[in-house]
């Protein structure tokens, strides 16, 4: 199998110092696992709490290998109709259409039936054929012949079927289709397939993974993204934005914030001309942070508490 | 290194983390790209290809640090392979605990302090007796008098792999395994150099008990190291085993929490397995391939229409379960599965009875494990009547049974010689898919004194002895089977 020889591959800290470049701030532990995803072909199966930056991985992947991003969304019902090939119905119906009107110039002269049926078997049949082949996602990846990043989302919302159906390519990086056969990638992509854990992706799956659990970023790396991402805010602001996010995090909530939020936060802050976190500003914004109205509602009355914690002199009031 | 890895592995793998050959090979492939340089980035990699959830990724960096943290210490990790090189033997890395290694420097420098001239004894006491130093010609001696921590720390996992330690199970083994130990590297000779000094009344024995001690400190220590390692997961796993094959009503209150989590994992394997069946239908969606691909024998003639729809099944699970006083100590476990089966299938309806009989479900889900089976005991416990629970049961539920449905009943059937109501049971059984009578009586009781068994037996697709939490599990596993 040939393997891709790109200068930014040549280690985990190349790929860190590279990511940096594209603003993607991730930790060794996300370095680690995409040099080794690139050097031993494997898929990387990530994993985490929604927000964390897993889609973002992929596509910052691709941006730093110059390669072809195809995604492959998944969904309750996804089949190998829209994942992986669908035939040209309507060209092939035309096809036969030809194939009829060409029909009697091959039978020309042709004695009896048998000779008829003779004829036609050697007449090449391209009904079943690359060329009747519409491409989905996954085969597109196959044919990519400079190599691509594969990026099959959300694994955990399709059904187990599909999961089986993914094996061949994620082992092999190959399909068969029943009617041609085994068709082979030409350069094998580097696969990402992410999920929430909103259930068990198979055992079967796992193992031909490289599985990589991104957590909640430490305060450090969040300042360091939120940084990269917003570069406007202000040193003290940031400081203050990241630490109350982490004091929600410690919260019951039903959905915490992620980093996501947390720059869309940075960024409402930073529309807003908010020099620092004050309660009236926070409550009014938070709603960025925090998706249910369940999750709001528990937060306002700790506001105080969060935004002073003992330690930190932040002043409360407009 | 392999071998060190596989036993790695077998590590992981005896604290619950699974690892397949594949992932074996994985890890070996990453160890060759990464290499031994960078401890940090090794750790993320092994765990990368081994560790699947982010439950064993914690298990995995703890014993990552344990069984490297003194096979690998950063300090000698330099000396350590060149010793490797050295020695022929490539696969055992030597090393000691850094922590273990500073208390006993101290311990050393105390006998320093105490008996500087001692020591000269010693030398004195060899060079003058060549008998005695003949006995102390061991290499252990060598490394305990120049203090060769990393030879001394070599020679004790050595001997330690030599007479089986990674094998290990039991607390009340660590003796004799030390013993074994210091057999295999020569401690006799000490001792026996001991006993003559002793008889001799020489100056120097101090200091050579002082020897004596500090090694049998140190292979003590790598014993424990060793038992936390390999035994402490191979102990739970012993556990589990026992727990699931003893019989439910036997199993002492102080493990009831790990049989609840035993139970969990149980229930949720199973609907794992059972839910991968589940199918969506999609209604009023014309298959447009198909039609295509029948159409062209009708010269392309969109003749028949094919539809898209995928069989949905859904099986309907009704479970009842007697509570009386007869089986009270199964009820627990029962209803502790029901309620573990009600958290991870959805259509579980749940009921309990013994003289009368009500749906549970609610509780179960409104309440935590033990406080809802605690509730459904007290409201629900009493004497048996069978026949009026079961007209109960088709009161509440009957309308709902249909060729879907798998029917449970968890009882004895002992019925205190009332009327079983077998017509009620015979309507159940013929409206649904299956009826399983689970009896945690064994088979050769049902029918004993006021058991009805052999009479519900006749309106049973399935029944069967369920005593203890393996029956249990193959009897569901069965049913999923069946049920979809």
């Amino acid at each position: 199998m040939n393997t891709l020889d790109f200068p930014q591959l040549a280690s985990a800290a190349d790929i860190k110092a590279g990511f940096e470049q594209h603003g993607y701030i991730c930790s060794d532990e996300i370095a680690t696992a995409v040099f080794l995803a690139c050097q031993l072909r494997k898929p990387i199966l990530v994993e985490g709490p929604p927000g964390v930056g897993k889609t973002e991985l992929a596509k910052t992947t691709a941006k730093l290998l110059e390669l072809p991003l195809i995604r492959l969304q998944c969904y309750e019902g996804l089949d190998e109709a829209k994942a992986l090939y669908e035939w040209k119905y309507g060209k092939q119906l035309l096809y036969t259409q030809v194939l009829k009107e060409k029909l009697g110039d091959l039978l020309q002269g042709a004695k009896g039936l048998a000779e008829s049926v003779d004829r036609l078997h050697h007449f090449g049949d391209i009904f079943y054929s690359e060329d009747f082949l519409e491409p989905r996602p996954l085969l597109k990846a196959m044919h990519e012949s400079e190599g691509s990043i594969l990026l099959i989302d959300e694994v955990d919302k399709s059904d187990y079927e599909f999961e089986s159906l993914l094996l061949e390519i994620l082992s092999d990086y190959q399909v068969s289709i029943p009617e041609i056969g085994t068709v082979k990638a030409k350069s094998s992509p580097v696969v990402f397939l992410t999920s929430n854990n909103t259930r068990d992706i198979s055992d079967a799956l796992k193992r031909r993974c490289l599985h990589l659990y991104i957590p909640f970023p430490t305060t450090d790396l969040e300042e360091r993204i939120v940084r990269s991402r917003v570069p406007d805010v202000d040193e003290g602001l940031r400081e203050q934005i990241v630490a109350f996010v982490h004091s929600l995090r410690q919260l019951d909530l039903k959905k915490a914030p992620a980093i996501s939020e947390t720059i869309d936060w940075a960024r409402s802050l930073l529309l807003l001309h908010a020099e620092q976190l004050d309660e009236d500003t926070v409550r009014s914004t938070l709603n960025v942070l925090l998706k249910f109205q369940d999750d709001i509602e528990a937060t306002e009355p700790e506001l105080r508490s969060l935004l002073n914690p003992p330690r930190s002199g932040v002043a409360s009031g407009a | 290194m392999p071998s060190r890895l596989v036993s790695f592995i077998n590590v992981l793998r005896s604290h619950d983390v699974r690892i397949s050959p594949a992932e074996t090979l994985d890890a070996v492939q990453v160890i060759t790209t990464l290499g031994y340089e960078d401890r940090n980035q090794l750790r993320s990699g092994l765990s990368l290809a081994l560790a699947k959830t982010a439950e064993e990724k914690v298990t995995f960096h703890r014993c990552f640090d344990q069984f490297f943290s003194y096979q690998l210490p950063q300090s000698i990790e330099q000396q350590a392979t060149e010793q490797e090189a050295a020695n022929s033997e490539g696969d055992a890395i030597p090393g000691a605990d850094p922590s273990d290694l500073e208390a006993a420097e101290a311990a050393l420098q105390q006998m320093d302090g105490e008996g500087g001239e001692t020591r000269l004894d010693l030398e004195g006491e060899l060079a003058s007796d060549p008998e005695l130093a003949g006995q102390l010609d061991v290499p252990i001696m060598d490394m305990l008098r120049n203090d060769d921590r990393n030879s001394l720390a070599l020679a004790i996992a050595r001997a330690g792999d030599e007479v089986g330690l990674p094998e290990i199970q039991m607390f009340t083994q660590k003796g004799q395994f030390t013993r074994r130990i210091l057999d295999e590297l020569g401690e006799g000779h000490i001792r026996s150099a001991i006993v003559d000094l002793e008889n001799r009344g020489s100056d120097a024995l101090g200091e050579l008990q002082a020897y004596r001690d500090r090694l049998r400190e140190l292979v003590r220590d790598h014993v424990e190291r060793e038992y936390l390692l390999h035994a402490q997961g191979r102990n739970q796993q012993f556990m589990d085993d026992v727990l699931a094959k003893a019989r439910l009503s036997h199993i002492e209150h102080h493990y009831l929490h790990r049989v609840q989590d035993l139970v969990r994992r149980m229930a949720k394997k199973l609907a794992a397995r059972h839910s991968r069946r589940r199918k969506v239908t999609r209604r009023g969606q014309l298959n447009m391939a198909k039609t295509l691909r029948r159409g062209i024998a009708h010269e392309g003639v969109l003749f028949n229409l094919y539809w898209k729809s995928t069989r949905k099944q859904r099986p309907q699970i009704l479970a009842v379960c007697d509570v009386s006083g007869s089986v009270s100590a199964y009820a627990k476990f029962l209803l502790m599965f029901l309620y573990s089966l009600y958290d991870v299938l959805p259509r579980v309806r749940s009921f309990a009875f013994s003289n009368r009989l009500g749906e549970v479900s609610e509780l179960f889900a409104q309440h935590p494990v033990e406080k809802a089976v605690e509730l459904v005991n007290w409201q629900y416990g009493g004497a048996t009547d069978y026949g009026s629970s079961l007209m109960d049961f088709a009161q509440l539920a009957l309308d709902d049974i249909d060729s879907q449905t798998t029917v449970i009943i968890l009882g004895d059937a002992r019925n205190n010689n009332g009327d079983p109501r077998l017509d009620v049971m015979q309507s159940i059984y013929a409206r649904s898919k299956q009826v399983i009578w689970l009896n945690p009586e064994s088979r050769a009781l049902w029918g004993s004194g006021d058991s009805e068994m052999p009479r519900y037996l006749s309106c049973c697709h399935f029944a069967a002895e369920c005593s203890s939490l393996a029956h249990l599990e193959r009897i569901v596993d069965r049913l999923l089977r069946s049920s979809s």
